[in-house]
């Protein structure tokens, strides 16, 4: 009997990107859905009061005027489709805010969790009564926190340092730790200390090498899925056409010694691509949240010990 | 919020970000830039002025300017195309998403697979004629030099063409930036010289060292000066026989080489001004011309932010801009000095000799950088100087693959092609991409120096589809204006998120409306190619080779779709949207 999983990745706080993934089950025919991590927003768009029913706000440099209560909330949903998080204050919070960048946090979280709650409540409503096996698993820019939000879904199950069955036989083991990036994310950590936690993951699994899946954020190092613009980590700027293989020597070192059937990965998302690490096939399916187009993979299992066949999706 | 006295209140933040991958606050536009110029080629400029010479009633600097402002269309489209949905594979995932897979694969298979193997034996032409025969000559290598000539000669430089672009291609982006880098900055260089020494240099001293050299090169025991002068009619034009053969003017002679291509342009029609013919129906008809060098600025590389914004549409804009500008001016800088010393009419003379068959150096395409590079009567610094502004030239031979490789790529992963077409080795070589380059190029590059010569034009059958070079692309190109016209309706999600100007008339996107006189423009030019046989290409064996190409990239996505769906996998799923309520 052959599975079919749909992974997708990175979707970072996009509304349309959950939403498509959520849907995705049935428009793919999907028995399993997967989502790797990043799940959080990145920017907090200040929707500043202008008086007389006019607000202002600007995204991607461009200044929008909006002048009735529809227009804010159309707006808002745009906002968050792209990812962000639409806050409506006045200008004396937007000064507070600018002047004192320590009051952000509390901030951040609070529209972090708003969102996930209401994610969760989305997922449910939709996959309630489906046969839908629907795992996440937070990324390396996700805060702790949302993880306990994820678990009181009744519909999704929460991939992080979790063994979590798959039908037919098959295992999924998911951590959305990664190595070491120039930005101090919440869920980052050195080459060794990754390699344990992924490996003390590993060990718990019961299933054979040929039908265990690995979601591992991080994409193996030095392969086709983990070509990053080459940065200056002190300027976080980019070096003209320069790029630098930014994966994880621990996730490779993890799947040349499991050799699993499968290993999911998401965390850079220009390099979208599939690649065979022995009789592993690593596929990373890019992330296009911006644009609100849900990159992702479906990939067929076929029920013994090998992937049937996989395609590369952009919904 | 109190402040004290005298201090100001930041100026509010209209965005807060917070600590997550990815973010990154800059990007080289110099590299961007870099790619469009080599793109907009100056050795296509040279080729493109010379094939003005067809069409002698339009005015060359006019059609240059039209098209010029029409291609800032295109930058926009493209532009706009490039920051709403930057993905690799460009064309190709546009028409895909916007309209259907089968549209974007046939359309950009032919557009951007297919037909660049037709531009490298193109490519190779090219460079024989206007650097390596020249160099050749300066160096005394004539047998080399004639032997370039032949078909074979052209077929081998074609391979030369093809291991440099696959070479390109397996060093990968960095060490080619790097390489292109050089390349630029050595070929200006070159190209500064040029300039200062047309702009010190008389014209009569231009003359007398054109004669010298073209002596020195052709003349004496070499017997490859041609000076026969040729029978004019009272307006000064040649006179032809029944046959259609220039007829000989008894046993005159014109006293020197220079004085021949003075001739050539006066008996071949050539207007005394660049801009003569203003813009009459006959500068419109050069415009395909024009195309061939200046329709590829946005050839230009993108690269993906995260936290990107209207700066992205505008630095895309402007970098393609400036590779389109740059080019075009210096091409006209180069026009008005030419035309300064030794007038616009014997310029064009010196092109119109080899299209006529008659250039008075053995045969030869008198390359601009080389009779510049003649006023210094010096073989080292003749070769230096054409060697350095061929890199113009070889600095652009890697894009003939790069761009291909990518398509295949994308295909691929939309399993069109088979899986293993993105396969990469563990150096990062696309080995079986560039099988799918490299090979077909070769059989083209054959058929490009082997097939019969069409008795009209004197050129191989293939040599005279150049045009569908440029054609095909063309087609290419107004598929994706017309995606990036409807993008406001058909993919409404990505033209919403997008920073592109959203404004516009009457519920029409301003976007759309320029996207849409681009492809009026597109369509006018593909009506001039289909329509008048100077393009080479409005005859049923031209016809026959598009049809081909186009067939085949059908025949090829209909075998994937019914492969895929017997396999239960529907093609057009792959870039269908996900609903979102």
């Amino acid at each position: 009997m052959s599975v079919r999983l749909f992974f997708a990745t990175d979707v970072h706080g996009s509304e349309v990107c959950w939403r498509k993934f959520i849907n995705s089950a049935k428009h793919y025919e999907a028995d399993v859905l997967i989502l790797g991590g990043d799940m959080t927003g990145k920017a907090i768009v200040p929707i500043v009061d202008e008086g007389a029913g006019n607000w202002q706000y600007t995204m991607q440099d461009v200044p929008h005027t909006l002048r009735s209560e529809d227009e804010v909330v159309a707006n808002e949903r745009l906002i968050a489709d792209h990812g962000y998080y639409p806050i409506r204050m006045t200008h004396d919070q937007v000064q507070d805010l600018t002047a004192h960048p320590e009051k952000l946090d509390e901030l951040f979280e609070r529209e972090m969790r708003g969102t996930i709650e209401h994610w969760v409540q989305f997922a449910d409503e939709r996959l309630a009564g489906t046969k839908i096996q629907c795992i996440v698993c937070p990324g390396n820019d996700d805060a702790d926190d949302i993880d306990e939000i994820l678990a009181t879904s009744k519909t999704m199950t929460v991939g992080e340092g979790n063994v979590i069955d798959l039908p037919d036989g098959y295992q999924l083991v998911s951590s959305g730790w990664t190595n070491l990036t120039p930005w101090d994310t919440p869920r980052e950590e050195d080459e060794p200390a990754l390699k344990s936690r992924i490996l003390s993951v590993v060990a718990q699994a019961t299933a054979a090498p040929e039908r265990l899946v690995l979601g591992l954020h991080a994409p193996p190092f030095d392969t086709q899925l983990d070509v990053a613009p080459k940065i200056d980590w002190e300027s976080l700027t980019v070096k003209g056409q320069d790029t630098a293989h930014v994966g994880s020597t621990a996730v490779k070192e993890v799947i040349k010694e499991v050799q699993p059937l499968l290993a999911l990965h998401g965390h850079i998302h220009e390099s979208r691509a599939a690649e065979r690490i022995g009789r592993t096939l690593a596929i990373n399916p890019g992330s296009s949240y911006v644009e609100g187009t849900l990159s992702g993979v479906v990939v067929e299992l076929d029920g013994k010990s090998k992937v049937k066949r996989y395609r590369l999706t952009m919904g | 919020m109190a402040t004290n006295a005298g201090t100001q209140p930041p100026a509010e933040q209209t965005l807060f970000v917070r600590k997550a991958s990815g973010l990154i606050k800059g990007w080289s536009e110099g590299d961007g830039f870099r790619y469009s110029f080599f793109s907009v080629n100056l050795f296509l400029a040279i080729w493109s002025i010379s094939y003005a010479t067809f069409i002698p009633g339009g005015s060359l600097f006019w059609s240059i300017v039209i098209t010029a402002a029409f291609i800032v269309l295109e930058i926009i489209v493209y532009a706009g195309l490039i920051s709403a949905m930057p993905r690799a594979g460009g064309d190709y995932v546009w028409q895909t998403r916007i309209f259907h897979s089968a549209v974007g694969f046939v359309i950009c298979a032919v557009g951007w697979w297919f037909i660049l193997w037709l531009w490298t034996p193109i490519y190779a032409d090219m460079g024989v004629q206007t650097t390596v025969k020249p160099i050749f000559r300066i160096l005394g290598l004539n047998g080399a030099a004639d032997w370039l000539g032949s078909r074979t000669g052209i077929f081998v430089a074609s391979l030369v063409v093809i291991a440099i672009a696959s070479i390109l291609v397996a060093v990968g982006m960095k060490a080619y930036a790097k390489f292109q880098k050089w390349a630029m900055w050595i070929g200006l260089a070159g190209v500064l010289v040029c300039g200062i020494l047309l702009l010190v240099t008389s014209g009569n001293s231009f003359k007398e060292k054109f004669n010298a050299a073209a002596d020195k090169y052709y003349g004496g025991d070499k017997g490859m000066l041609n000076l026969q002068k040729y029978k004019t009619d009272a307006s000064g034009l040649f006179v032809y026989d029944d046959a259609g053969a220039l007829v000989n003017d008894g046993t005159q002679q014109y006293p020197g080489a220079f004085e021949a291509t003075e001739a050539i342009g006066a008996g071949t029609g050539m207007p005394t001004s660049t801009f003569a013919g203003g813009f009459s129906w006959a500068t419109w008809t050069l415009i395909p011309f024009m195309l061939f060098w200046m329709a590829w600025p946005n050839w230009g590389a993108t690269l993906y932010g995260e936290v990107r914004g209207a700066k992205d549409f505008r630095k895309n804009v402007y970098q393609m801009l400036g590779g389109l500008l740059v080019p075009t001016a210096i091409s006209l800088a180069f026009l008005g000095l030419m035309t300064w010393k030794v007038g616009y009419q014997a310029f064009m003379g010196t092109m119109a000799a080899f299209w006529w068959g008659i250039s008075p150096i053995g045969g030869d395409y008198i390359s601009p950088t080389a009779m510049i590079s003649w006023i210094v009567p010096n073989a080292a610094f003749q070769v230096i100087l054409v060697g350095a502004i061929s890199l113009l030239l070889f600095g652009w031979f890697g894009t003939l693959f790069l761009s291909s490789t990518r398509m295949i790529f994308a295909s691929a992963f939309d399993r069109i092609l088979p899986e293993s077409a993105a396969r990469v080795t563990s150096g990062g070589v696309p080995v079986v991409a560039l099988v799918l380059m490299t090979i077909p190029s070769i059989i083209m590059a054959a058929l490009y120096a082997y097939t019969p010569i069409d008795e009209g034009t004197g050129v191989t059958v293939v040599k005279l589809f150049t045009y569908d070079a440029t054609l095909a692309i063309i087609i290419m190109f107004l598929g994706s204006a017309l995606a990036f016209m409807v993008m406001r309706w058909r993919a409404k999600a990505i033209w919403d998120s997008s920073s592109l100007p959203k404004g516009g008339i009457a519920g029409i996107p301003w976007m759309s409306i320029i996207a849409a006189v681009y492809s009026a423009f597109l369509v006018f030019n593909l009506y001039l190619f289909i329509k008048d046989a100077i393009y080479g290409v409005n005859n049923s064996k031209s016809a026959i080779f598009m049809a081909v190409l186009y067939v085949a990239a059908l025949v090829i996505w209909l075998s994937a779709w019914v492969t895929r769906k017997r396999q239960g996998m529907e093609l057009e799923t792959v870039a269908k949207e996900i609903p979102v309520e």
